[in-house]
């Protein structure tokens, strides 16, 4: 006898659906699942058969034959538990055939019966085509997400079957997560001085410029850095749905909700491996913390220690927002939308700018100037160099909280949609004559500093936009004035090391 | 090492010459085991007792080479197997590089009483240029945006008026001293390097050591080829303070480079002189303690002019913290808050918040930011790598 249900996969953050066909024939005892399953798919048989027997339902003792079609497409994880089961329930005759012909089963099975959750549930979910799907209980929150299907949460396979059979009605849906507010993100108002580098946060958060903070151990980079998601607005139904089916992939712990809406903060150790920061992997081909930032802030802690190659594999989803893995079995595609925030020392040991306090060889200041050059610099909008605040300082004014900040950069990131972008840093050509002109006095900065080589023709326009945010944060329409421009241009230091001196002088 | 290469003629042949290049190329060849192998015998007679490896052992009365002989007279003598002291002599011709001895006419007069003069010198450019008035400019190649400067303002100004400015090339001081210098398109500079005369080192400093060996000359006692090696910078500092009529300390830790080429001029003689700084600069710290020592102070170039006799009006190389007056206000109060060291953005905007400013009330950083614009355009400050700088 033959059944065939529904069901589905992820790889990637994508799921691609699967039809689940068992065949119960005479023959001697066994079991095969056949259709590119990997080891833990495979394994299957072991958990589905105790599952049953826990469940108090028979084992055929006949010859089973699962196939997982497309049979070319490579399956992993045990997401196709429930489905097998089902299956195997419907060929044997104890679940008629009409009550799964419209209902999808996604769910991992453990030896006593439960169904477990899955990872990358909204991906599967949303490759359904069926208007019903069971899924895990824990999983409910998440797979209803999407709104387009009826969701069945089930705890175990014994009372899945009872459902099936006609027996009970469909267990009530878990009830909703008694709102437990997250703990409140670092607030800015912890931050004492500093007011360049609280500047420069406030504005990469208004106008999803890159930025780079550069300083000596201490200055208060990372706390800077920390505060910056808290000042982004909430994702967008869009961009929330996208990243919690990374996150849901990735396996990382969803809110309680089942979905995502405070902007992703991820910060890898400059340690991580290729495929972690990327993503990859044999056959699920799990996201990376670039995938995972998607919405969010990607953290760069010690920037010029992260191997070059990991630096260079992020010039794809700087410029396309999307990062592309391409392994033997599949090639497949993250969504890496992500403000990029990097701190650096000026130098290993992190003294460069005070004289005579650097300890580092000549060597290793070298190799920090090398990584800190060029191209690696030109993805920064904002080059900040931050100091140690001075002593007075420490005992100076409580400055702005996060959520004042928070209301400037949401009134800014409203004026950015207004003129059809999501942030300034996205307004090009035309766009950015039309939005950002230069005052008398800005073009007058701008072109000196042109002339005397401490601006590029590309930094001409990236300046424009940073100033652009920071009239906007100052809520001055009109053409950008001298002030923004200067500041502009002063958040964008030509060099985060301390040149080599001798070189150049001459 | 003296009295070692004169023929009875007082004239030095080529033979000599090159076996002088061939004893040098030798493995752990340094100036003691060079004296000892001279002492009493022609470079073509020591060449040939290191190639027969004979008499390493007894080498001379009085002075004798420690350690191993037995194993360097093997070592010595397998090195000088394959080596034609001739065509290293063509070699160093063929690269432009001379080879000075203390009979050459060449040879600076300064150098050839010295007690540890070099028995051979690698000159690069005009050694003339060595005979004239000069001044010594060292310190720390980690010296500070004030140490580059005065470096800078000492090296042009000398050159100006007429002084010959001897350094190392060294990065920081050195390489600033001697870029002031070529920018005077005065009295052309003079390097003393511890490298050979092909290995420009440091790779920073290389197109100044072009031009210095272009315009000037570049001197050095190691043969083409030689590899920076850390005996060699000590010793390097001993002929720098001996070419020299004044050394100055413009930064320095209290110890380091410019402190050993203090200690060879004070042997020699050779009057020292020193910028003060900070008293919380750590790289000021050399040059105090040898002002507290009785070194002169220099605080511009006239004051080394009268040093050497040469008078010469003061010109003062500090900033001039004029001009505040006529400026726009705030302009003034940012001017004053830059100060004289580069500063930050961040410590600008919190030393302003100290300040009296004008129209009341924090000064918003994108004001801060019109002001130094409009300094900068001024000619007043200048930006460096993100941090303000006084122009001077």
């Amino acid at each position: 006898m033959l059944a065939s249900v529904q069901s589905a996969v992820v790889r990637g953050v994508d799921g691609h659906a699967v039809r689940v066909e068992v065949h119960v024939s005479n023959g001697l005892p066994g079991f095969t699942v056949v259709g590119l399953p990997d080891a833990s798919c495979r394994e299957a048989r072991d958990r589905v058969r105790a599952a049953l027997l826990s469940s108090g339902l028979a084992w055929p003792l006949r010859r089973v034959t699962v196939n997982l079609a497309p049979s070319g497409l490579p399956k992993a994880g045990a997401g196709l538990d429930l489905a097998i089961a089902v299956g195997l329930l419907v060929a044997s005759g104890v679940v008629p055939e009409a009550a799964i012909a419209h209902t999808a089963f996604v769910g991992e099975l453990g030896l006593d019966g439960a169904v477990r959750p899955v990872p990358g549930l909204l991906g599967v979910v949303d490759a359904i085509r069926t208007d019903e799907v069971v899924v895990p209980a824990t999983g409910f929150a998440e797979a209803s997400v999407l709104g387009r299907h009826r969701v069945r949460a089930v705890p175990d396979l014994a009372t899945l079957v009872r459902v099936l059979v006609g027996e009970e009605p469909w267990p009530d849906p878990p009830p909703p997560p008694p709102p437990c507010s997250p703990p409140p993100p670092p607030d800015l108002a912890d931050v004492v001085g500093q007011p360049v580098g609280r500047r420069a946060v406030e504005v990469a958060a208004a106008g999803g410029h890159n930025l780079l903070l550069c300083g000596p151990p201490g200055a208060g980079k990372t706390m800077l850095a920390r505060r910056l998601p808290g000042l982004l607005p909430p994702l967008t139904q869009e961009v929330a749905v996208v990243a919690t089916r990374v996150h849901s992939a990735a396996g990382e712990p969803l809110p309680a909700t089942g979905l995502l809406t405070n902007p992703p903060f991820r910060s890898p150790h400059h340690g991580a491996s290729m495929a972690a920061l990327v993503g990859g992997g044999s056959t699920r081909l799990r996201p990376g913390e670039v995938a995972l930032a998607h919405g969010g802030v990607l953290f760069l802690d010690e920037l010029a220690e992260f191997p070059p190659s990991v630096l260079d594999a992020l010039r794809q989803p700087l410029e396309e927002g999307v990062i592309r893995v391409a392994r033997a079995v599949a090639t497949v595609q993250f969504p890496a939308d992500f403000l990029l925030v990097a701190a650096t020392n000026p130098c290993p040991c992190g003294f460069a700018f005070t004289p005579g306090a650097c300890r580092c060889s000549d060597a290793a200041r070298r190799r920090y100037a090398r990584r800190l050059s060029g191209p690696l610099l030109d993805r920064f909008d904002l080059r900040v160099i931050v100091g140690r605040t001075e002593a007075g300082a420490l005992a100076g004014p409580v400055g702005e909280g996060t959520a004042e900040v928070a209301a400037r950069v949401r009134t800014a990131r409203e004026l950015a949609a207004a003129r059809g972008v999501v942030a300034n840093a996205a307004l090009v050509g035309a766009a950015l004559d039309r939005h950002a002109p230069l005052s008398s006095a800005g073009r007058a900065i701008l072109e000196r500093a042109l002339a005397t080589g401490r601006l590029s023709a590309r930094g001409f326009q990236r300046v424009r936009r940073v100033a652009r945010t920071l009239a906007d944060l100052d809520g001055e329409a009109g053409p950008l004035g001298g002030g923004h421009v200067a500041l502009a241009l002063q958040l964008r230091a030509e060099r985060v090391v301390p040149a080599d001196v001798g070189e150049g002088v001459a | 090492m003296s009295a070692v290469v004169e023929r009875r003629d007082g004239s030095v042949d080529d033979a000599d010459r090159a076996c002088l290049l061939a004893l040098l190329a030798l493995p752990g060849m340094g100036p003691h085991r060079l004296a000892v192998l001279l002492a009493g015998r022609r470079p073509v007679e020591a060449w040939e007792v290191v190639r027969s490896g004979l008499g390493v052992a007894d080498l001379g009365p009085g002075r004798s080479l420690r350690g191993d002989v037995s194993a360097l007279g093997d070592r010595w003598r397998r090195a000088a197997g394959p080596v034609v002291p001739e065509a290293l002599l063509l070699a160093h011709r063929a690269a432009g590089v001379a080879v000075l001895v203390p009979e050459d006419d060449g040879y600076p007069a300064r150098l050839r009483g010295d007690p540890e003069r070099p028995p051979v010198l690698f000159c690069r450019g005009r050694p003339a240029v060595l005979g004239t008035r000069t001044v010594a400019l060292v310190g720390t190649r980690r010296c500070s945006g004030y140490g580059q400067e005065v470096a800078f303002d000492l090296g042009e100004r000398l050159a100006a008026a007429g002084v010959t400015v001897v350094s190392g090339l060294a990065r920081g001081v050195d390489a600033a001293a001697h870029a002031g210098a070529l920018r005077a398109a005065g009295a052309p500079p003079a390097a003393v390097v511890g490298t050979g005369p092909d290995v420009l080192y440091p790779r920073s400093s290389a197109a100044l050591w072009r031009r210095v060996a272009e315009v000037g000359v570049v001197v050095g006692e190691a043969p083409l080829g030689a590899p920076p090696e850390r005996w060699r910078f000590p010793a390097r500092n001993r002929i720098l303070a001996a070419l020299a009529e004044v050394v100055v300390v413009v930064e320095s830790a209290a110890r380091g480079g410019a402190m050993t080429t203090v200690e060879e001029a004070l042997a020699r003689g050779v009057a020292v002189a020193a910028v003060p700084g900070s008293i919380r600069s750590p790289l000021s710290v050399g040059p105090h303690r040898l002002l507290a020592e009785g070194a002169s102070v220099v605080t511009c170039a006239g004051d080394l002019l009268a040093l050497l006799g040469c008078g010469g009006a003061p010109s003062p190389v500090a900033v001039a913290a004029e001009g505040a007056a006529e400026l726009p206000a705030l302009e003034g109060a940012v001017l004053d808050a830059v100060g004289f060291e580069p500063v930050g953005l961040d410590v600008l905007a919190d030393r302003l918040v100290a300040l009296d400013v004008p129209g009341g009330g924090p000064v918003r950083l994108d004001e801060l930011a019109g002001a130094l614009e409009s300094l900068a355009a001024g000619g007043r400050v200048r930006f460096d790598g993100g941090l303000v700088v006084r122009s001077r």
